[in-house]
């Protein structure tokens, strides 16, 4: 973690403008795929992803079905043209299939896969513009899109990225920070029982700055739900004719 | 009544209650998919995934014709069964049936029985949690359909409806897209009979 000649922190705010513990711009809306069974879309700061959920439907191929419950699968993938340069090549790369198990693992902890058994459950999503914090956003999305297909959860989730840079704690790392800070934490929560269902760490903190990230992750977590909240509800309030807008 | 929609996760009960669409955790009943919550704290699911029962009444399409029986496309990620055995009259591929579920296994395998044959139509797909209202109280609904349309409808537990040919299709399909779109408010009623009557 080369944190020396990067300046991140000036005069208390980010390079973005922003202060430590505020979080970019989000715009969630679901149902923007009629052919999926629920799907969403995230506008994350320069962050954009599409989520498109299937099933409970025939597991293919046949012997990775489960008598007893529904298989979750996950597939996360990068655009080429999703801006990073170092993923510029679409496909199964050690990044994605470390974030699709990542996420996989998130939504098989919240998903009541026993009520569909021999079935299997596809998430798939994808990065169309990338800035730092995908797996947060995608996990933001992905429990959208399986509320919009009516798949039983136990819970609602939602991720943010905490970290420090410039010795300041960060909510809601953007690209440059993740790169050059000193540390970052992705972080997913439950909304009502606040369980941590995802937690990855890079870099070096202390017990006491992971205390407080957490409180900060809470807040901006809860801010996240609410978003959540209202995109479905946008959703099922507004009519047939009234089309989604990009 | 005031209604509000809620997410799964949300706490409606103190206690073990009796209600699809909810789990138990932690001495309470929780919701799991999205649904409206009213005064009394009742939950009517907005979105779910259908999961069959015995004695739901199914609309399907013959996928394929076996010594044994028929296979069903019924909007599940398995197709029911018809074995012949039981039923009097053959089918042909792409036929489509009416029929009640005989038995459904624990890993979802369902037999068919009270087999119908339909005449000629088309179907169409509907969210199984908006189904109710689209029948509406005492069939008010789905009555009504019949009669200002001209011709025979069927739907079934599974989310699949039959419109038969000899009816208003264009009418009727853009009356079944309102409902879907407007099934968890007031009202409805009224506004498809004011489409309908034009």
């Amino acid at each position: 973690m080369g944190g020396q000649n990067v300046q991140l922190i000036v005069d208390g705010k980010r390079l973005d403008g922003r202060k430590p513990d505020e979080m970019r711009n989000i715009r969630i809306e679901a149902g923007v795929i009629p052919e999926a069974d629920g799907s969403a879309f995230i506008e994350w700061g320069g962050n954009k992803i599409i989520c498109g959920v299937y099933g409970p439907r025939e597991c293919i191929p046949r012997h990775g079905a489960n008598p007893y419950k529904a298989t979750v699968k996950c597939r996360y993938m990068m655009s080429p043209f999703a801006s990073l340069d170092e993923h510029g090549r679409s496909g199964p790369s050690r990044r994605s299939n470390e974030l699709s198990k990542v996420i996989r693992e998130v939504f098989e902890n919240l998903i009541i896969a026993e009520k569909f058994p021999n079935t299997q459950i596809d998430i798939f999503i994808d990065v169309l513009q990338a800035e730092g914090g995908t797996r947060t956003a995608s996990v933001t999305a992905a429990a959208v899109a399986l509320v919009n297909a009516g798949i039983p959860m136990k819970d609602m989730v939602s991720a943010v990225a905490s970290g420090k840079a410039g010795d300041v704690l960060l909510v809601d790392l953007g690209k440059e920070e993740d790169n050059f800070g000193q540390s970052d934490m992705p972080i997913a929560m439950s909304h009502s029982d606040k369980n941590i269902q995802l937690l990855q760490m890079d870099g070096l903190l202390t017990k006491d700055e992971i205390a407080q990230m957490l409180d900060q992750v809470e807040k901006g977590c809860d801010e996240l739900n609410e978003k959540q909240a209202d995109a479905l509800k946008r959703f099922y309030e507004r009519g047939e004719e009234e089309k989604f807008e990009w | 009544m005031e209604k509000r929609i809620v997410l799964p996760g949300e706490r409606i009960a103190d206690g073990r209650i009796n209600a699809p669409n909810t789990y138990y955790r932690e001495n309470g009943t929780y919701t799991a998919v999205i649904g409206t919550l009213d005064n009394e704290n009742r939950f009517v699911p907005l979105e779910t995934a259908y999961k069959p029962f015995v004695g739901d009444t199914v609309i399907g399409m013959v996928l394929d014709v076996r010594h044994a029986g028929y296979e069903v496309d019924l909007n599940l990620p398995e197709g029911g069964f018809i074995p012949t055995r039981d039923t009097k009259i053959t089918l042909q591929l792409g036929d489509f049936v009416y029929c009640k579920i005989k038995s459904v296994n624990e890993v979802g395998d369902v037999d068919l029985g009270e087999v119908r044959r339909l005449p000629k139509g088309k179907i169409i797909e509907f969210p199984t949690s908006k189904v109710p209202r689209l029948i509406g109280r005492k069939s008010s609904m789905i009555n009504m359909l019949k009669e200002r349309a001209g011709g025979e409808i069927m739907v079934g537990n599974n989310g699949y409806v039959w419109i038969s040919e000899k009816s208003d299709i264009p009418l009727l399909l853009k009356a079944i897209g309102i409902i879907r779109a407007k099934a968890h408010k007031s009202g409805l009623t009224d506004e498809i009979a004011r489409l309908l009557e034009r």
